[in-house]
C-alpha cells in the first residue's frame, strides 16, 4: 500500500495504531471464512461421490464432460462442466432447502412455485390465465366431430386444482385460482358439442368442507379418496352401480413424498400416505398389458408395489405413465372404455376397471403410434373418457395430435 | 465466466487464489494473464485469439506512439492508426448487424445479414486499451514495456466482462510494484461479498420480477401502479446487478493486491441528472470526459460548441450500451437533459425542497431505464403509455400479491441505494467488536447466495417418466 495515504491523516494513522494494539486476527476473521468456505467446498466437491441419477429431481445428472479437443474449442466443455459441478455440488438438497426456507422467511412463500401451506400441504401456485385449456378441449370436441367417434358417447371430467378446493390452507398472499372461470367455459362449450361434462366442483368442495381430503399433500395429483369421488360422480353420471367402498381392502403405505415436495425444497414438510384400495374379488379376473414404443409389460395387478419402496409412490398405480394401458376385467358388466388422460387417471383407473371389461388408457404425451381415432375403429369402445387435472389440461401441448 | 457462479466461487477463485498466493512475486504476472485467458475463453474459447491479438497490437501501437514522441506526426499516425483499429473491431463484432439492418432499409439493398455473436466485455476492454494509447501519445502514463504485464492489464479478470473501465494510468504503477496484504485482502473479501449479495440476493429477485411483468404474456393488465412497480423493480435491478459486479471486481482486485477506483456512488440519491450521471458508472463518464469531450473542445469553444460537443458524447454513450436506436435515444435523452440542466434548469431546481428534487431525478430515472429496458418500439410505447392510463386500474391482483411478496426484499433494496448502512459502518467500524458483525455479514451473504445459485441449477423433471 502507499505509505502516502497512511500518513495524510493523523486520525486514520492512529486508527491503524490502535487496531494493531489488539490482536489482529479477528478482523482478517472475514477473510478466514471466506478463503475457508471457497476452499473446503472446493475439496469436497472433488470426493464428493458423483451419483448417476437424482432421486429428487427425477433426472440423469451430468456426468464429465468430454474433454477433446474439439469439445473445449467449442466452449461446450465449459459449458457442460458448469452443469456437472452444479449437478454435483455438495450439499446440493440442503442448499436448495436453504433457499427455499430463505425465501419464506423473507415474505415470499410461492417464489419456487409451490405454496407452502397451512397443515402441511404444499401446493402448486395456480396456472396463468394466458394457457391451453381452450384449445386443449377445442382439440377434444374436434376429435369427436370425426365420423368414425361421433357416434360414440363421450364424457368429460376434470380434477379441480388443488389449490381451488383447499383455497383455506393457502397463505394470506396467494393468487386467485381460477377454476370457476375455467368449469364454466368448458361446460358451455362442451354442452355446445353435445359432450357430456361431469363437473366435479361442488362434490369436490362439499366433501373437502366435510373433511374428507382429497389430494395428497405432497404431490399434484389427487389421492385414492378424491379418485374414488370422482368415480362415483362418473357412475352416477352415466348411470353405472358404483362397487361400494366395503368392497375394498385398503393397504396403507406411509412416507410418500411427491412432485410439490420435490420441487418445492421444503425438506421438512411431513410425507403423506398413499393408499392402494384393492377389491380381492378380483383377484384372477384382472390382466393389465402395457406398451411403450417397443416394449411390452404384462401383469395380473394393476398395482406395482414396487414403486412403495421408492420416494414417490404414486407409479404404484398401474406403472405410472405410459403410452397405452390395457386393462380387462373379465367379470365386468360393460363393455369397453377408452380413456384419453393424464396421470390423475392411473388411481382412477381401478375404479373404471370394476365396471368395463376393457380401460384402454392412451396418454397423448407418449402415444405417438397411430391415430387414435383408429384405436376406435379397432377397439369399438362403448364410452370414450376424457380424464385429465385441470392444471395438465392448460398447460399440455400434446393433446393439439389428437385425431 | 462470471462471478456469480458456482464454478467461479468454488473452482475458478480457490485455483487462482492459491497459485498466486504460491508463484514468487516476479512471476504472479505472468500466472494473471494465463489465468485470464482461461476466465475469458471459459464460454467461447476462440475469444482468446482475438484478446491476444487486441494485446498484441496495442502493445505494438503504444510502442510505436512511444518510438517516435519526437515526431508528432508519426506519433499521431500510430495513435490513429491503433485507435481505428480498435474501433474497427468493436464495431465489427458489435455494430454490424446495426448497421446492415439500418441499410437495408434503403429500398435497393439487400445485404445479407451476418450472424455474429457479441464477444463478452469487448465494449469495456476496448475502451481500456484505447485509453493507453492515448495516454501514452499525451504522456499521461508510461509505456509498458512488458507484453505479459500488458496484457495482464486489459485481461484482467476482476474487470474484463463488466467493469469498471480502468484506465491505465490508474494501475500502470501497479501492474509492477503492487504488494498484498492481508489487510487490503480482508477488505477485498468485504467488498466482494457486498457485490455478491448485490447481485445474487437482490438483483436476481428484482429479476424476477421484471420478468414477470414484461416477459411473460398475460392477460389482465398491470395497472398504473403496477406497471411503475415494474419499471422501478427494474431500476433496482441494473443498479444492483452493475453495482454489484463493479463491487465484485473491486473486491477480487483488492485480492490480488490491485486498487480500482470506485464506481458507483449511490446514484439513486440524486439530486440532478447532472449529479446522477456523476455517481453513475463513473468510470465510464470518466473516460468519455477524457477521451472524448475534452478533445472535442468541452466547454472552451463557446456555447454553441459546447451542446454539440455534450449531444456527441451522450450519442456516443447511448450506443456503447448496445447496438439498437432505443440506446442513442436514451443516450440523447440524458445529453438532452444535461444541457437543459446545464443552461436552463439548474436556477430553478436549486430553490426546490430537496424532496423535490429528488422526485424529479428518479422520475427522470425511471423514464430513462424504460426507454433502456425495452428494445422493440411497440412494447416501449405500449409500456409508456400504461405509465400514464389510469384506465386500466390501480394495480392487478397479481401485480399487487407480486408486490407484496417481494415487499421485505424491496425495502432492502430501497435502503441499499442509500449511503445508510456505509455511514452506520463508518460511524461504528472502530468499536471493539465490529469483526463479529463483518464475519457475520459475510457468512450470511455466501450461504444464502451459494443456496440461492445452487437452486437455479435445480431443475426437477417432474412432469415425465415419474
Amino acid at each position: 500500500m502507499k505509505h502516502s495515504s497512511n500518513g495524510k491523516s493523523g486520525g486514520r494513522h492512529y486508527a491503524v495504531e490502535e487496531q494493531s494494539a489488539q490482536s489482529k486476527t479477528p478482523a482478517y476473521l472475514p477473510a478466514f471464512l471466506f478463503v475457508g468456505f471457497i476452499f473446503v467446498m472446493a475439496v469436497w466437491f472433488i470426493f464428493n461421490p458423483k451419483l448417476d441419477y437424482s432421486s429428487s429431481e427425477k433426472r440423469y445428472l451430468q456426468k464429465f464432460p468430454d474433454a477433446s479437443f474439439g469439445h473445449i474449442a467449442d466452449g461446450t466443455f465449459g459449458k457442460e462442466f458448469e452443469t456437472f459441478f452444479a449437478d454435483h455440488f455438495p450439499g446440493r438438497n440442503m442448499w436448495v432447502g436453504v433457499n427455499a426456507y430463505a425465501a419464506l422467511a423473507e415474505g415470499n412463500n410461492g417464489a419456487g412455485g409451490v405454496y407452502n401451506c397451512k397443515n402441511d400441504y404444499l401446493i402448486n401456485k395456480p396456472v396463468s390465465k394466458d394457457n391451453g385449456i381452450i384449445k386443449n378441449l377445442g382439440a377434444v370436441e374436434d376429435f369427436h366431430a370425426i365420423d368414425s367417434v361421433k357416434n360414440i358417447p363421450m364424457t368429460v371430467m376434470l380434477a379441480p386444482s388443488t389449490g381451488y378446493v383447499c383455497e383455506d390452507v393457502l397463505p394470506m398472499i396467494h393468487d386467485k385460482y381460477n377454476d370457476d372461470e375455467y368449469f364454466d367455459s368448458v361446460s358451455q362449450s362442451l354442452k355446445q358439442s353435445g359432450i357430456n361434462f361431469v363437473d366435479l366442483r361442488s362434490t369436490f368442495k362439499n366433501a373437502y368442507a366435510g373433511g374428507t381430503q382429497l389430494y395428497y399433500k405432497t404431490d399434484h395429483h389427487w389421492n385414492t379418496r378424491g379418485a374414488y369421488t370422482a368415480y362415483q360422480q362418473y357412475c352416477q353420471a352415466l348411470g353405472l352401480n358404483a362397487t361400494p367402498e366395503s368392497a375394498f381392502t385398503k393397504e396403507v403405505t406411509s412416507g410418500f413424498y411427491g412432485t410439490t415436495y420435490s420441487s418445492s425444497g421444503f425438506w421438512g414438510t411431513p410425507p403423506d400416505d398413499v393408499e392402494v384400495w384393492d377389491n380381492k374379488q378380483n383377484t384372477g379376473n384382472i390382466h393389465v398389458k402395457i406398451t411403450e414404443a417397443n416394449e411390452t409389460i404384462e401383469s395380473d395387478s394393476m398395482f406395482f408395489p414396487k414403486h412403495l419402496q421408492e420416494d414417490d409412490k404414486y407409479p404404484v398405480f398401474i406403472d405410472g405413465n405410459h403410452a397405452y394401458t390395457e386393462i380387462t376385467n373379465s367379470k365386468a358388466e360393460k363393455g369397453t372404455l377408452l380413456v384419453i388422460k393424464d396421470s390423475f387417471s392411473h388411481c382412477m383407473a381401478p375404479f373404471l376397471a370394476e365396471n368395463y371389461k376393457k380401460v384402454i388408457m392412451v396418454d397423448m404425451r407418449y402415444y405417438k403410434m397411430e391415430n387414435v381415432s383408429a384405436v376406435v375403429q379397432r377397439e369399438k369402445p362403448e364410452q370414450l373418457l376424457v380424464l385429465y387435472g385441470i392444471d395438465n389440461l392448460a398447460t399440455d401441448t400434446d393433446l393439439v395430435w389428437l385425431q | 465466466m462470471v462471478f456469480s457462479s458456482l464454478v467461479f466461487l468454488f473452482a475458478y477463485l480457490p485455483i487462482t487464489l492459491l497459485i498466486y498466493y504460491i508463484v514468487p512475486r516476479k512471476g504472479r504476472n505472468l500466472f494473471l494473464f494465463f489465468i485470464n485467458l482461461v476466465f475469458y475463453g471459459w464460454g467461447e474459447p476462440m475469444l482468446v485469439f482475438l484478446m491476444l491479438f487486441n494485446v498484441l497490437f496495442n502493445y505494438i501501437g503504444g510502442w510505436l506512439v512511444d518510438k517516435y514522441r519526437q515526431d508528432a506526426k508519426k506519433k499521431k499516425l500510430f495513435l490513429v492508426l491503433t485507435c481505428i483499429l480498435d474501433i474497427g473491431i468493436l464495431a465489427v463484432f458489435k455494430y454490424t448487424g446495426m448497421i446492415t439492418e439500418t441499410l437495408n432499409m434503403l429500398p435497393f439493398l439487400n445485404i445479407p445479414e451476418l450472424q455474429i455473436s457479441l464477444p463478452i466485455g469487448i465494449s469495456f476492454y476496448t475502451f481500456q486499451t484505447m485509453s493507453y494509447v492515448i495516454d501514452v501519445y499525451r504522456d499521461d502514463a508510461p509505456v509498458s514495456k512488458s507484453f505479459i504485464n500488458f496484457g495482464t492489464y486489459l485481461a484482467l479478470f476482476p474487470q474484463l466482462i463488466a467493469g469498471p473501465i480502468v484506465r491505465y494510468r490508474d494501475v500502470a504503477d501497479q501492474m509492477i510494484h503492487r504488494r498484498e496484504t492481508l489487510a487490503q485482502f480482508t477488505k477485498g473479501v468485504k467488498i466482494f461479498c457486498i457485490g455478491l449479495g448485490k447481485k445474487v440476493l437482490i438483483a436476481n429477485q428484482m429479476g424476477l420480477i421484471t420478468k414477470a411483468l414484461f416477459e411473460t404474456t398475460h392477460t389482465d393488465p398491470h395497472g398504473i401502479l403496477g406497471t411503475w412497480f415494474g419499471i422501478a423493480a427494474y431500476t433496482f435491478q441494473i443498479y444492483f446487478d452493475f453495482s454489484g459486479y463493479s463491487d465484485m471486481a473491486c473486491g477480487l482486485g483488492n485480492m490480488l493486491g490491485f486498487e480500482f477506483l470506485k464506481n458507483f456512488n449511490y446514484p439513486y440519491i440524486s439530486k440532478s441528472i447532472t449529479e446522477f450521471w456523476r455517481r453513475w458508472h463513473i468510470s465510464l463518464s470518466t473516460w468519455f470526459k477524457e477521451y472524448v469531450y475534452i478533445p472535442l473542445g468541452g466547454n472552451r469553444k463557446g456555447v454553441k460548441r459546447q451542446i454539440i460537443n455534450l449531444l456527441i458524447v451522450w450519442g456516443l454513450t447511448g450506443l456503447w450500451h448496445g447496438a439498437a436506436y432505443n440506446f442513442i435515444f436514451w443516450g440523447l435523452f440524458y445529453g438532452l437533459l444535461l444541457i437543459l440542466e446545464k443552461f436552463v434548469l439548474k436556477k430553478f431546481l436549486d430553490r426546490l425542497p430537496s424532496v423535490l428534487q429528488h422526485v424529479y431525478t428518479m422520475f427522470i430515472v425511471l423514464i430513462g431505464w424504460t426507454l433502456f429496458y425495452f428494445t422493440d418500439v411497440n412494447q416501449l410505447f405500449s409500456a409508456l403509455g400504461d405509465m400514464f392510463n389510469f384506465g386500466n386500474g390501480l394495480i392487478s391482483d397479481t401485480t399487487l400479491n407480486l408486490f407484496l411478496s417481494n415487499l421485505p426484499v424491496l425495502i432492502a433494496a430501497g435502503i441499499a441505494c442509500t449511503p445508510l448502512a456505509a455511514k452506520l459502518y463508518e460511524r461504528f467500524k472502530h468499536v471493539r467488536f465490529m469483526w463479529v458483525a463483518e464475519t457475520l455479514f459475510v457468512a450470511v451473504v455466501l450461504f444464502l447466495s451459494t443456496a440461492s445459485l445452487v437452486d437455479q441449477s435445480y431443475n426437477p423433471f417432474l412432469y415425465f417418466r415419474f
